[in-house]
């Protein structure tokens, strides 16, 4: 069965080409706040929505922004929507905005957003590019909670703040640190490409 | 072939183990060795092999893992069997997944990893530290022959960031129940009381926690270690440069600040007799030139004697012998370089 070109879009976002997994696009930003799974859900939907927004405005623009000059018009665009991210999490969740801090600013180097922009954006019509910065902000914001979990799970035996292992449970330190994601981020690569039966060369 | 050997292939041989093959083909060469005869020269005499080559280190480690069950009582024991069986699951299940021979560094690594922790450890703690060595200090690089650094140290290193407070207050005294805290090491950097040599030497007579389990009978551990030399299983050139370097730098810099251990507190203490003859010459994670076994014990020794004396860790050896398992390939690649390079002028 032939499958339509949008139903091709989103499985290539959410797996086949998923930016984490098959791409290790923007890893150092899952690396950094993947150890609370509140962080992560904030962070995942700060990225998700600074690429749809990115999505949207560049394939919008695409036939009018000059070739020469395309890398600084992403930079801007991404630039202005991260800025929003930052404002919204700093007024309506202070703590959040507190823990994941310097990070938020750093969705503006996410490779993630930029790569799409040159590869996917700058070239498709404006539906598919919504769909395609849908899925792949959905990627990623479950491969950032999936890491987030089992790190705070074992780090702090919470999981978004509820006590869920029993008390007496010692806490794994090295899994709220950054070694600990590492860890874990490299088990589920080796695991789902081992499910795709995907191999590097 | 001997009649048992036979029967063993027979068994194997059979159509419900075929599962299993690599389990009777490990059986088969750690008690027949191997079957195979070079062709052409060099040839070697004995059929010397890496499992024999494995079951000489478990040897020279005897005396010290009696003396530990001896001060430390029964626990030690369950920590070592613990260690085996979770190590052997993790190696015995990958070698099945990939479908190869089950090789035998385990045997020692299952050994080595109980006796470089404190003696009090909870089992599960050996379990994680040890299921974390063998998966992520060997398994995932190819397994043994491919790791980069020890795996007993991974997993040691694993358990030492990931559960501290256990890790740092669970000395016990030996032959008496009593836990603490110190340890010669930790008691110098904190009063600069200096434990006698004899006690340090004997492991006997101990007032403070004695450190891990396999360090504390220091005779024992000497004596293994000049018998694996002897036995031409290891190289005399790390362990020697190793200790001479910590006793050359902790002389020079006791003068200069009298802070530092001197040298010959320095080379009884710890772990570093125990790091030097067992974990710094593994052939897989040390370098493999002459003048590279050289270069990498007198910078072991260095570090040893540096974050002994200046960082927050009491202990330097295990972080040492890991820094250089890492600068290991870039030492033998210098090495070989520089020989090229001259030859070719």
């Amino acid at each position: 069965m032939a499958e339509s070109k949008s139903i091709k879009t989103i499985m290539d976002g959410i797996w086949r080409d998923h930016p984490v997994f098959s791409m290790l696009l923007g890893i150092c930003s899952a690396l950094a706040v993947s150890n609370k799974v509140e962080n992560a859900i904030a962070m995942g939907a700060g990225v998700t929505f600074v690429l749809v927004a990115t999505g949207v405005i560049i394939s919008l623009l695409r036939k009018i922004i000059p070739r020469q000059v395309r890398m600084i018009v992403y930079m801007i665009t991404i630039a202005s929507f991260v800025i929003i991210v930052d404002r919204v999490l700093k007024a309506y969740f202070p703590e959040i905005s507190d823990s994941i801090g310097p990070y938020v600013g750093l969705i503006i180097t996410n490779c993630i957003i930029m790569g799409r922009a040159e590869g996917f954006y700058v070239s498709n019509n404006l539906g598919q590019s919504f769909l395609d910065a849908l899925s792949n902000g959905f990627a990623y914001t479950y491969t950032l909670v999936a890491v987030a979990a089992v790190r705070e799970l074992l780090g702090f035996g919470t999981l978004l703040g509820f006590q869920v292992m029993p008390e007496f449970m010692p806490k794994w330190v090295v899994m709220s640190m950054a070694p600990g994601a590492f860890f874990v981020l490299g088990t589920l690569i080796w695991i789902t490409r081992t499910i795709s039966g995907q191999t590097e060369d | 072939m001997r009649k048992t050997q036979k029967l063993l292939h027979k068994v194997a041989d059979l159509k419900i183990f075929s599962p299993f093959k690599a389990v009777f083909e490990t059986i088969d060469g750690i008690v027949y060795g191997t079957p195979h005869v070079t062709p052409g020269a060099p040839h070697f005499l004995d059929h010397i092999e890496i499992k024999r080559f494995m079951i000489f280190a478990v040897v020279a480690l005897i005396p010290t893992t009696v003396a530990s069950v001896y001060f430390f009582g029964v626990h030690v024991l369950w920590m070592i069997l613990t260690s085996y069986i979770v190590g052997g699951i993790v190696e015995v299940s990958f070698a099945l997944i990939r479908k190869r021979e089950i090789e035998e560094g385990f045997l020692v690594t299952g050994l080595i990893f109980p006796l470089i922790l404190p003696p009090t450890l909870p089992l599960w703690a050996v379990a994680i530290g040890a299921f974390f060595g063998i998966m992520f200090g060997k398994e995932i690089f190819g397994g043994t022959g491919r790791n980069i650094f020890n795996p007993a140290l991974v997993g040691r290193l694993f358990i030492t960031m990931a559960f501290p407070e256990i890790m740092s207050a669970r000395w016990q005294v030996p032959f008496v129940d009593t836990i603490t805290s110190a340890t010669p090491l930790t008691l110098f950097n904190a009063e600069g009381t200096l434990t006698g040599l004899k006690e340090l030497l004997l492991g006997v007579g101990l007032q403070t926690g004695a450190g891990s389990m396999g360090e504390v009978f220091r005779i024992g551990i000497i004596a293994g270690g000049i018998f694996l030399i002897l036995a031409k299983v290891t190289d005399w050139k790390i362990p020697i440069f190793y200790l001479g370097s910590v006793a050359v730098f902790s002389w020079i810099l006791n003068m200069v600040n009298p802070q530092v251990a001197p040298p010959a507190f320095q080379l009884l203490s710890g772990g570093l007799l125990f790091g030097a003859f067992f974990m710094a010459t593994d052939p897989v994670t040390s370098p493999y030139t002459r003048s590279g076994k050289v270069i990498f014990g007198v910078m072991a020794g260095i570090l040893t004697v540096l974050i002994r004396s200046f960082a927050g860790y009491a202990e330097g050896v295990m972080f040492s012998i890991i820094l250089m398992n890492g600068m290991t390939p870039l030492i033998d690649h210098m090495i070989m370089e520089n020989k090229y390079r001259k030859s070719a002028l």
